[in-house]
């Protein structure tokens, strides 16, 4: 290909966009609006996913220890715990520890406890985490089995909830953005169909004269893809323009939510809807071109 | 330059619009190609450029077997060729001047060479000042003379009109009819099909006369031979 050839592609590629501004403007906007859902919905899915995760590694046993367990038994105890396979931190939290907690949790009915007096009915304990949730359940009879141990308890019913809804959670999102973007691309390539169909007069023309497939492909597909590439950085500026927002709402009134931090995150996210853009208006151009250049 | 032999077509809904067809003709001919409406001569005409596929027979256009070629070099047959057709085909939406550069383009003519050859046609064609016009600000005669202006500006051996004045009055056809009687005079072979009659008279070409799928004369200096439609 001669270098005044590519300079006509090119120049051809920009004239005929500014030709057809309205087709050029709904064919943006198309790809904008479809890649802006798209990413949302990625956004949400994938923050979704962190959470869900971030929730799983939460998890962890309680082990109650005996109230006449020795200060001998309990360093035991601790020690065993923490040579467990899966165990990841190990913390004992005292009689005393454990009823400040408590009190603290009471906040303002903490007068409730004085009824105790002097005695402090909370029974020493170990705080267990575990590297996977998977393996709570083979660890807890096993501790429940050690000396001094009056019982070891996780949150049974909960945990086995969660694990269901994480897991309904990344199927169905998975789910929603296989069909969103199937939708994108039906969307699409509809849009650059009813240009291409606008210019099949020219394109028959072009063939009567003696140009070749790829002569009359290039200019559309390089259109496609200047048009998708453009609408996908509009969809790109906006996401990152709500995530941002969106991460300081989050940030101010729910400070412990485990948001997925905006960068580098966002960047890969843009750089992905991008190429995503660019690709499906190649193809969204070249396909429906396919039919008009049989003449 | 032209060479047809015993060429048939069949159209898939079962109507015959050529029957066993033989023709020669030489480098240089002018030849007129008339009939009523429905004869075969827009078949006859097609098939030169391979919009149309023989059924049967034999068709070489300037040497080349034109049936067997491949998709992919059915551009490069017409390159040597230049078509003109009833109602102009021009691209509306570029000027007179990129029209025309535009089959150069294709060829991937270098852009000064370009700039050269589309204003030597220009003036051939009497267009010179509306270069920079769009196809819609032109009369039909003007745009007719852009559009041979585009067939010619690649040097065709060849030059294949299909009814070229059949939208224009008769004043206007007669002075595109001298464009093409110096497109000739320059050696290029025209074949082109028309329902007019004054011109093929004034003209005095070779004339090939088809009825429903048949040559049924071919003089050297013939006349039109048919009342005249309306």
């Amino acid at each position: 290909m001669s270098l005044s050839t590519k300079e006509y592609f090119v120049k051809e590629t920009f004239k005929s966009i500014r030709r057809n501004q309205l087709m050029s403007f709904a064919s943006v906007s198309t790809v904008a609006l479809s890649l802006l859902v798209l990413g949302l919905f990625l956004l949400m899915v994938m923050n979704a996913n962190n959470l869900a995760k971030y929730l799983e590694s939460q998890v962890q046993i309680s082990v109650y220890m005996e109230d006449s367990a020795s200060n001998e038994t309990l360093s035991a105890a601790a020690k065993s715990l923490k040579t467990m396979p899966g165990v990841v931190k190990v913390t004992s939290v005292t009689k005393t520890e454990a009823l400040a907690k408590f009190k603290k949790r009471l906040g303002d009915q903490n007068r409730l406890l004085d009824a105790l007096g002097e005695e402090n009915p909370f029974p020493y304990s170990f705080d267990v985490q575990v590297d996977k949730p998977e393996r709570i359940a083979e660890i807890v009879p096993k501790i429940d089995e050690m000396k001094g141990v009056e019982t070891a308890k996780f949150g049974q019913e909960v945990v086995e909830h969660m694990f269901k809804l994480t897991r309904l959670l990344r199927l169905g999102g998975i789910l929603l953005v296989v069909l969103l973007a199937m939708a994108t691309l039906f969307i699409i390539s509809n849009t650059i169909r009813i240009t291409v169909f606008a210019r099949r007069r020219e394109v028959s023309i072009m063939k009567y004269v003696g140009a070749t497939n790829w002569f009359i492909r290039w200019p559309f597909l390089l259109e496609g893809m200047v048009l998708g590439f453009a609408g996908a950085l509009v969809a790109s500026f906006v996401l990152v323009q709500i995530y941002l927002a969106l991460q300081d709402k989050i940030y101010a009134t729910l400070a412990f939510f485990p948001l997925i931090p905006a960068w580098p995150f966002l960047g890969y996210l843009c750089l992905c809807l991008i190429i995503t853009g660019t690709a499906i208006g190649a193809a969204g151009s070249s396909i429906p071109l396919r039919k008009f250049l049989d003449v | 330059m032209l060479l047809m032999k015993g060429i048939s077509k069949t159209y898939p809904s079962g109507s015959v619009a050529l029957r066993s067809v033989d023709i020669h003709i030489k480098p240089g001919e002018f030849v007129f190609v008339v009939g009523p409406s429905g004869a075969g001569k827009s078949t006859f005409i097609k098939m030169l450029f391979r919009e149309v596929i023989p059924t049967t027979g034999k068709l070489f256009v300037d040497g080349v077997d034109v049936m067997s070629l491949k998709p992919e070099e059915i551009p490069f047959l017409r390159r040597q060729l230049g078509i003109i057709f009833q109602d102009y085909r021009l691209l509306n939406d570029r000027t007179v001047y990129d029209n025309i550069a535009f089959a150069m383009q294709v060829i991937e003519t270098p852009y000064r060479q370009i700039k050269r050859r589309v204003a030597a046609v220009l003036d051939l064609v009497g267009l010179r000042s509306r270069a920079c016009d769009y196809p819609g600000e032109l009369s039909g005669g003007e745009q007719q003379r852009v559009a041979i202006a585009r067939a010619i500006v690649n040097d065709p051996l060849l030059v294949i009109a299909d009814e070229p004045t059949g939208n224009l009055d008769p004043e206007t056809s007669m002075d595109i009819m001298k464009i093409f009687s110096q497109i000739n005079d320059s050696g290029t072979t025209i074949v082109m099909a028309t329902h007019d009659k004054t011109i093929v008279d004034i003209m005095e070409k070779r004339v090939i006369a088809i009825e429903d799928g048949y040559i049924v004369r071919d003089d050297a200096k013939g006349v039109y031979g048919y009342e005249p439609e309306h």
